[in-house]
């Protein structure tokens, strides 16, 4: 994804969602983003870690190290109440504008 | 953010870029990549870790600090780039800061920092004024009523006089004993550090005797022992348990030096009519009672007393309620503040020098800071690099400035030996440094706006100069400014000057040259009854008069000219053949009480009649000189020598032998009062019998060296009695020292006045040089087309002229609203002099035009083809 301003607005959105299904490290986020959209978005690294850290420094989610089943050390994000209350603004948000481009696309 | 928690944040980053890292490559794998394979495309997926490294990490970092740093580097690289340049505006900076600080010292413990009592604005100073002290004080009868009373204070003290006492015992020694009441320190709300204070049943009349003693005093004689309390001494031949030990920081409210503390022991039941003794009275305000307040309240305890005062004194007394600390600055307040303004307007003209210099130096930056704006620094981000730049030159003045501050202290210190408020106590401490340093962060954003405020623009890349003028108009009105602030500087320096002059130049009515005097006072215990004294008068004038050298030799209870005379109000004395006085006091007649060659020691010239002689001194005979201006108040227009006059209701009728020409004796400033002299006589003198008076002064004139004279008698007055401190100084000291005060401000105000001149002679300089390399090409054309080199220069000089006339008249305005707040300090000189003024105007224009006169010449030298060729 690009690192345009507006579609800011929807990495953090996916990052929120995925961790909202459960806490995750970065790299698990990029996996289950990519299978949750079939394949249809990738989030690449140079655009997924900084805004972890802009979501952290914000207090939306939290992050501390755990290790892995593969008994590996990784640095795992968890919801914050205040993460839970962005992502339903998010998600509210973002339904709204899908709907209406949606239907200025049908209308055209 | 603390260094390690950012340390610890930056390798908690790299480890999760890391850990991603090897997971992907780990995936890859599982998917059926070779090892290396998928490591490497898990790398390239992943794209330069570098710059994600830095990027992720920089979500934490304080961004505004960074680029702080980065501002401080870069200007500390500018800097170093431009030294000369650098070190002009630190050594401005330093000149301004450092007086600044150097004079906030001192002038602190004046004005601003607390005085060492808890609360200490709640402390007022209670009395009543009367033309018999400069000072508020209160009879002891009329005390003990109000203290009983009144109701705006917490509590009220007062304590008596500060006496000398002796301690008595082995190696003796002369003290100050303060008498105090029993409150007196629960009212300043002071522990003492070791033992207790006064109990009220040790305030009465044969009470035990017991002392506190001073920190001072109790390191000095018993070393700290901490078991004195409970010690006996020997004071004044009684034995005296001291019972405590006053903290080291202790001071009297009125700073008097005091060694011991002693029960006050007011007579609280005094037969009615007789006001009692002296006393200085204190108090501590109710919370919520203001100063106003509490005079208002005492209003009638005050309209009570007023009957008892004597008629004619009822409309001069007035009741006086003040804070201690107004009561302690009264005489340096005015002072104080001059000496702030001073540096103050030194450091306006600092600022506006480095902000001129800054200034030139962005003319000089124009194109590289345009360079930054077409690259895209923002305005703000170049605005703050501007103050970055300045703030920083800011605090390198700041740490010059103190080193200059620390030596010129010591200069202030050395110039002024004693007799300046609390200069002792003046050292560059926290408070000192935090006024140095918000000094310099003002005068950084003052100085910084100047040049921050011109927009770096791209437009200026191509070189136009149109917005040369602008600037020079902003850089040559500072200027004037400066010179406007040099001006009113110099007025009031030359003013003080003048002042000061006057006052030593201030004939004193005798001839100090060749005279030496010696000050004692008898101590209680060796010299118990007057007629022991005047044994000791009497043999000591014999002694006096033998020393080889002496022309004359006399003794005398005070000296001028300083004040502190004994005095009586005019209405207690009357002349033959004429009513009293009556209609007020009339003002204070000083009286001297002295031997017969007094006159001739100090060089007195006797007008009319003749001067005492010694067989004035027959107990029976009463013989008076008047001073010149009494006489004629007593006689107006009539012969007074041989005419009777008395000093008092009751007291006998005095001849007047002789009038003596007045002295000064007011100290040098003050006009002389009228006085009059009484002779010590032999025998059992009534004079002496009413008014006993240990402490006396003996006056030598000599004829030889007077050092060698000062020995001989120090030498007697040891043989005479080697107990008792002697203080030997030639008059001409004495003197001097009246105008100790007065030379410190002159000195202060000068010297600051010389800098900020030179300061302003380097900014005209300055400016008039940028202005002519500005002009280069345009007197290179003008040159081309004919004009001389003389008519160049004298443009340049017409230029300078111009803004400096501008300066002088706005100075010159300043000057006669800034000297008028001096009036009260100066000495036979108005504020409005015009002479000091036009002094003043003359010398800074002289020296604004020798500082316009290197670039003026620097302009006619401009070579036409030369300065062409740069267009």
């Amino acid at each position: 994804m690009a690192k345009s301003p507006e579609l800011q607005g929807a990495l953090d959105l996916l990052i929120l969602k995925s961790l909202a299904h459960e806490p995750n490290h970065g790299f698990g986020i990029t996996l289950h983003v990519q299978n949750a959209s079939e394949g249809l978005l990738r989030v690449e690294e140079g655009s997924l870690y900084p805004a972890l850290h802009r979501l952290e420094r914000d207090k939306l989610i939290r992050g501390e190290w755990k290790v892995t089943q593969n008994g590996r050390r990784a640095r795992f994000y968890r919801l914050t109440a205040g993460g839970r209350k962005r992502l339903a603004d998010a998600e509210q948000n973002w339904s709204t504008l899908a709907a209406g481009v949606a239907k200025v696309l049908r209308f055209a | 953010m603390s260094w390690f928690r950012r340390k610890r944040r930056d390798e908690d980053v790299a480890e999760e870029l890391r850990a991603h890292l090897e997971m992907r490559a780990e995936w890859n794998r599982a998917s059926g990549m070779p090892a290396d394979a998928a490591r490497a495309a898990a790398q390239r997926q992943f794209g330069n870790s570098g710059i994600l490294y830095e990027e992720t990490r920089g979500v934490h970092a304080n961004r505004f600090l960074e680029a702080a740093v980065q501002d401080v580097r870069y200007a500390l690289r500018g800097f170093r780039r431009e030294r000369a340049f650098t070190l002009t505006a630190v050594l401005a900076l330093a000149l301004g800061i450092g007086g600044a600080t150097a004079v906030f010292s001192v002038v602190d413990r004046v004005l601003f920092r607390a005085l060492p009592y808890p609360e200490p604005d709640r402390l007022v100073s209670v009395g009543v004024m009367t033309p018999l002290d400069t000072t508020e004080f209160m009879f002891s009868a009329s005390y003990v009523d109000w203290q009983r009373v009144q109701t705006p204070f917490e509590s009220m003290t007062s304590f008596g006089f500060v006496v000398n006492c002796d301690l008595t015992e082995a190696s003796p020694v002369r003290l100050s004993c303060a008498q105090v009441e029993s409150n007196f320190l629960s009212t300043l709300r002071i522990q003492p550090l070791l033992g207790r204070t006064f109990t009220t049943a040790e305030d009465v009349r044969n009470g035990p005797d017991v002392a506190m003693i001073s920190y001072g005093f109790w390191q000095s004689r018993y070393g700290g022992d901490p078991k004195i309390i409970g010690r006996s001494i020997s004071l004044n031949g009684a034995p005296t348990t001291i019972i405590g030990v006053l903290p080291a920081a202790f001071e009297m409210p009125r700073l008097n030096h005091a060694d011991l503390l002693v029960p006050v022991r007011l007579d609280r039941n005094l037969a009615p009519g007789l006001p009692g003794r002296d006393i200085r009275v204190f108090a501590r305000l109710k919370p919520d009672v203001t100063v106003a307040q509490a005079r208002e309240a005492l209003v009638p305890l005050f309209a009570q007393f007023l009957p008892t005062v004597p008629p004619a004194f009822r409309s001069q007394v007035s009741l006086r309620v003040r804070s201690v600390r107004d009561l302690q600055t009264e005489q340096s307040r005015l002072a104080s503040w001059l000496l702030l303004g001073a540096v103050g307007a030194l450091l306006a003209i600092a600022c506006a020098n480095v902000a001129n210099l800054l200034l030139a130096r962005s003319a000089r930056r124009r194109r590289e800071l345009a360079v930054r704006a077409a690259i895209g620094a923002s305005r703000g981000r170049i605005l703050r690099q501007a103050l970055t730049e300045s703030m920083t030159l800011a605090l390198a003045g700041c740490v010059a400035g103190c080193a200059f501050a620390f030596a010129l202290l010591r200069a202030f210190i050395a110039i002024a030996p004693s007799g300046i408020l609390r200069l002792e106590q003046a050292h560059l401490d926290g408070r000192a440094l935090a006024f140095s340093l918000a000094a310099a962060l003002a005068s950084g954003l003052l100085f910084g706006m100047a040049p921050a405020l011109e927009t770096a623009r791209a437009e200026d890349l191509t070189g136009a100069r149109s917005v040369g003028a602008r600037r020079g108009l902003f850089r040559q009105t500072l200027v004037a400014g400066q010179i406007a602030i040099s001006l009113v500087l110099l007025t009031s320096a030359t003013l003080l000057m003048r002042s000061l002059w006057n006052l030593e130049a201030a004939p004193l009515g005798f001839q100090p040259e060749h005279v030496i005097a010696a000050s004692f006072e008898l101590g209680p215990s060796r010299y118990p009854t007057g007629v022991r004294q005047q044994a000791f008068f009497e043999g000591l004038e014999a002694r006096a008069a033998a020393i080889p050298g002496v022309r004359a030799a006399a003794l005398s209870d005070s000296l001028p000219p300083a004040g502190g005379t004994r005095a009586r109000p005019y209405t207690a004395l009357q002349a033959e053949g004429h009513e009293r006085y009556t209609r007020d006091t009339g003002g204070m007649i000083v009286w001297r009480f002295i031997t017969p060659d007094y006159f001739a020691a100090l060089g007195i010239p006797i007008v009319r009649g003749r001067g005492f002689a010694e067989e004035d001194r027959e107990p029976s005979r009463n013989a008076t000189v008047l001073s010149q201006s009494l006489a004629a108040r007593l006689f107006p227009g009539e012969e007074a020598v041989g005419r009777s006059v008395s000093f008092g209701e009751r007291e006998p009728w005095y001849t007047v032998v002789g009038i003596a020409a007045d002295v000064k004796n007011n100290g040098v400033a003050e006009h002389a009062s009228p006085e009059y002299y009484l002779l010590r006589r032999h025998g059992s003198d009534p004079v002496y019998a009413s008014t006993p008076m240990r402490g006396a002064n003996v006056i030598l004139r000599t004829a030889l060296d007077a050092q060698a004279a000062a020995n001989s008698l120090r030498a007697i007055l040891r043989e005479l009695d080697p107990t008792m401190p002697v203080k030997v100084q030639t008059f001409d000291e004495r003197v001097s020292q009246l105008a100790v005060r007065s030379r410190f401000d002159a000195a202060l105000v000068t010297l600051f006045a010389a800098m900020g001149l030179l300061l302003s002679a380097v900014g005209l300089c300055g400016v008039m040089a940028f202005l002519v390399a500005q002009r280069t090409p345009e007197i290179g054309l003008r040159m081309a087309i004919g004009a001389s080199p003389g008519a160049i220069a004298a443009s340049v000089i017409g230029s300078a002229a111009r803004w400096t006339a501008a300066g002088v008249l706005l100075g010159a305005a300043g000057s006669i609203v800034a000297t008028r707040a001096i009036e009260t300090m100066l000495f036979g000189v108005g504020a409005r002099d015009p002479l000091s003024l036009a002094i003043a105007a003359g010398t800074l224009t002289g020296v604004a035009l020798i500082a316009a006169w290197a670039p003026a010449r620097r302009a006619s030298a401009v070579d036409p083809l030369e300065a062409l060729r740069v267009e």
